[in-house]
C-alpha cells in the first residue's frame, strides 16, 4: 500500500510487492500442527521449569565420583559390543556385495534387480532393533543374536551402496573386456572389481563404525555387550558405575572412529586407489556423507 | 629375434605380497579376538540356530500372519509417536539456527566459543540415541517427555554438525561484501547468510524428521513413550500377530514421511 502510493509519488514504475500469502498460510498450518502436536502430548509442562536442575542434579551423581572400580568389566563387555559390531559388518558385507551387484544396471537382468532393490528398501526401513526383537525367539539373549541382527539389518544399506559403487564405475573397463570376449561374470571379475573394490572395502568398514554404536543400541534391549551393562546399572540406579560406563562408551566409540576413519581414507587416497578416485568420486561422496549422518546413529 | 633386444621388463607389482599378507593377517587376528568368548568375544553357535529354529518358527509364522483386529488400539500410540517425532524435530530446528552459526568458522570468528559449542556438539553426538532414551528414563519417568528430549538432543547433534560444515566448506562471499560495508558480524549473519543456508537447513530440519519417526518408533521400547511402549508389551505376551501390524505400520509411516519429506525437498531446492 505505502509502496504504492511512494511509487506514484515519485513517478516511479515500481513492481508490486510479492504476495506474502502462500508463506503466510504455510506458516500457520505448521504452527497449529506443531502446537496441537506439543498439547496433546502427554508431558507435565508445569514440571518442565524444575528439568534443568534436575539434570543437573543427575549428571552431578554420575559424573562427580565415577566408579572405575567397575572399570574391567566394562572394558569385557565393550569388547563384546565391538565383536558384535564386527562379526555383524563382516556378516553383513559378505551377504551384500554379491547380492549389491546383481542389483547394479547392468549386471544382473531386471527381473533379479528389481525384487532384489524391493528388498533392500524393505529392511532399510525397518528399524534394527525390531529385527533383533525377533531373532531372539530363535537364538535367544545373546551376542550371536546381535551380531546376527546387524548383518541382516545392514544389508539394506550396504547393498545400496555397492550397486550405487559399481553403477558410477566408468564403462570404459567393461567395454573393453567385452570387447576381449568377455561374459558377464569375467566383466564383473576384471573390470568392475578392481575399479570398485576400494570404495566397497571403505563401505565395509564404514559398516563397522555404525554397527559400533547400534551395538550399544541393541544391548539395550538384551543383546549383550555394554547397552546391557548400562541398561542394569541404570536400572539399579547406580549412577556413579552409569556415569563410568557413559564415558567408556563415548571414549571406546570415538576411539573406534578414528581408527577406522583412518584406515579408510588410506584406502580411499591411498596410492592403489588413486587411479580409480574419479570414477568412485561420487558413491565416495555419498559415503562421507552417510558417514557424518550415521555417526550419530 | 626378440633375444638380442632388450629382455621385457615387467614393472614390480604395485603392492608387494608381504604388505598384503600382513594386512591380510591383521584383519584375521582381529577377527578370531572378536570370535573367543573368553574375553568378550562372540560364541558363533550356528548350531543353535538349526537346533532353535523350532521354537522361533512358530513364533515367527505368527509373525507372518498379521492381525488386523489389532490396529485401532495401536492409534493412539501411533499419534503419540508422530507428536514426539514433530515436536522434537520442531524444538531442535529452532535452537539449532543459532547454534549452527557459532560453530561455524565463517559466521563466528571467535575461536574459543566455537571450539567449545563444536565440542558439545560433538560429545551430544557420541551417546547412541537409546542410550540416551534409558538414562533419560530413569532420571525423569516413564512417557513422552525423555523421547522427546531424546529425539531433541539427537537432532540437535546432527542439523549443527552437517549444517556447520556445510557453512564451513562453502564459499560465501557476501560475508566479505557485508564487512565492507561496514555491517557488524551479527547483522551479516541475520541479512547475507542465513537467507543463503535457509536451504541447508531445510534439508536438514526435513531429515531429521525422518529420522524422528524411525526412532521414535522404537524409543518405547525403554519407556520412553509411543508406539514402541506397545510393541514391547505385545512381544513380552508372545502376541507376534499384534508385533507384525505394528511393524507394518511403522513401515508405512516411515514410507509416508519419506515420499513426503522427499516431495517438499524438491520443492526447496
Amino acid at each position: 500500500m505505502s509502496l504504492s502510493t511512494t511509487s506514484r509519488r515519485l513517478g516511479l514504475d515500481l513492481p508490486e510487492r510479492p504476495s506474502k500469502l502462500v508463506p503466510t498460510i504455510i506458516t500457520v498450518v505448521v504452527g497449529i500442527i506443531v502446537l496441537g502436536a506439543a498439547s496433546a502430548l502427554p508431558i507435565p509442562w508445569d514440571d518442565l521449569g524444575s528439568l534443568p536442575g534436575q539434570v543437573v542434579h543427575y549428571l552431578g551423581l554420575m559424573f562427580a565420583s565415577p566408579n572405575w572400580e567397575m572399570l574391567p568389566q566394562a572394558l569385557f563387555e565393550t569388547w563384546r559390543s565391538i565383536s558384535m559390531a564386527w562379526i555383524g559388518a563382516i556378516g553383513c558385507v559378505i551377504v551384500s556385495i554379491p547380492l549389491g551387484m546383481l542389483a547394479a544396471t547392468g549386471v544382473g537382468p531386471i527381473w533379479v534387480r528389481l525384487p532384489l532393490r524391493g528388498l533392500f528398501a524393505i529392511i532399510r526401513a525397518v528399524p534394527e532393533v525390531i529385527i533383533a526383537l525377533l531373532l531372539l525367539t530363535i537364538t535367544g539373549l545373546t551376542p550371536f543374536t546381535g551380531a546376527l541382527a546387524l548383518a541382516i539389518a545392514g544389508i539394506g544399506t550396504q547393498a545400496k551402496w555397492v550397486y550405487e559403487t559399481i553403477e558410477s564405475v566408468q564403462e570404459g573397463a567393461s567395454e573393453a573386456v567385452r570387447a576381449a570376449g568377455g561374459n558377464t561374470v569375467e566383466v564383473t571379475r576384471w573390470a568392475l572389481w578392481p575399479a570398485a573394490a576400494p570404495a566397497l572395502f571403505s563401505f565395509a568398514l564404514y559398516r563397522f563404525e555404525i554397527n559400533i554404536r547400534t551395538s550399544a543400541v541393541l544391548g539395550l534391549v538384551g543383546a549383550g555387550g555394554i547397552g546391557s551393562m548400562l541398561a542394569n546399572y541404570t536400572n539399579f540406579r547406580q549412577w556413579d558405575t552409569v556415569g563410568m560406563l557413559l564415558i567408556v562408551v563415548v571414549l571406546a566409540t570415538m576411539l573406534m572412529d578414528a581408527v577406522s576413519g583412518a584406515i579408510r581414507r588410506r584406502i580411499m587416497r591411498g596410492p592403489r586407489a588413486k587411479a580409480v578416485a574419479a570414477p568412485t568420486g561420487r558413491a565416495a561422496r555419498k559415503g562421507e556423507e552417510h558417514a557424518d549422518v550415521a555417526r550419530v546413529s | 629375434m626378440t633375444s638380442d633386444a632388450q629382455p621385457l621388463v615387467v614393472p614390480r607389482k604395485p603392492t608387494s605380497r608381504v604388505r598384503s599378507a600382513l594386512i591380510f593377517l591383521a584383519f584375521a587376528a582381529f577377527t578370531v579376538a572378536t570370535c573367543i568368548p573368553a574375553i568378550g568375544g562372540i560364541d558363533l553357535d550356528f548350531g543353535a540356530l538349526i537346533r532353535n529354529w523350532s521354537n522361533g518358527s512358530g513364533l515367527l509364522s505368527q509373525f507372518f500372519q498379521p492381525d488386523f483386529a489389532f490396529v485401532p488400539r495401536t492409534m493412539g500410540p501411533m499419534l503419540e509417536t508422530l507428536q514426539m517425532a514433530v515436536v522434537g524435530a520442531v524444538v531442535a530446528a529452532a535452537l539449532s539456527v543459532p547454534l549452527t552459526l557459532w560453530a561455524a568458522s565463517p559466521t563466528n570468528p571467535n575461536a574459543p566459543t566455537r571450539v567449545l559449542v563444536r565440542t558439545v556438539v560433538n560429545v551430544i553426538r557420541s551417546v547412541p540415541d537409546l542410550v540416551y532414551a534409558t538414562v533419560l528414563v530413569a532420571m525423569v519417568g516413564v512417557g513422552a517427555l525423555p523421547g522427546l528430549i531424546t529425539l531433541f538432543l539427537f537432532d540437535l547433534g546432527i542439523i549443527v554438525k552437517l549444517v556447520s560444515e556445510a557453512i564451513d566448506s562453502s564459499d560465501l562471499p557476501v560475508i566479505e561484501a557485508g564487512r565492507a560495508a561496514g555491517g557488524t558480524q551479527t547483522q551479516i549473519n541475520r541479512r547475507s547468510v542465513l537467507p543463503q543456508t535457509w536451504p541447508l537447513f531445510a534439508n536438514q530440519w526435513l531429515y531429521t524428521l525422518e529420522l524422528n519417526v524411525r526412532i521414535s518408533a522404537i524409543l518405547g521400547i525403554v519407556g520412553a513413550g509411543g508406539i514402541g511402549r506397545l510393541l514391547d508389551e505385545r512381544r513380552a505376551f508372545y502376541a507376534y500377530d499384534d508385533v507384525a501390524v505394528i511393524v507394518l505400520e511403522i513401515l508405512v509411516v516411515v514410507v509416508i514421511i519419506e515420499i513426503f519429506s522427499n516431495f517438499l525437498r524438491r520443492r526447496l531446492v
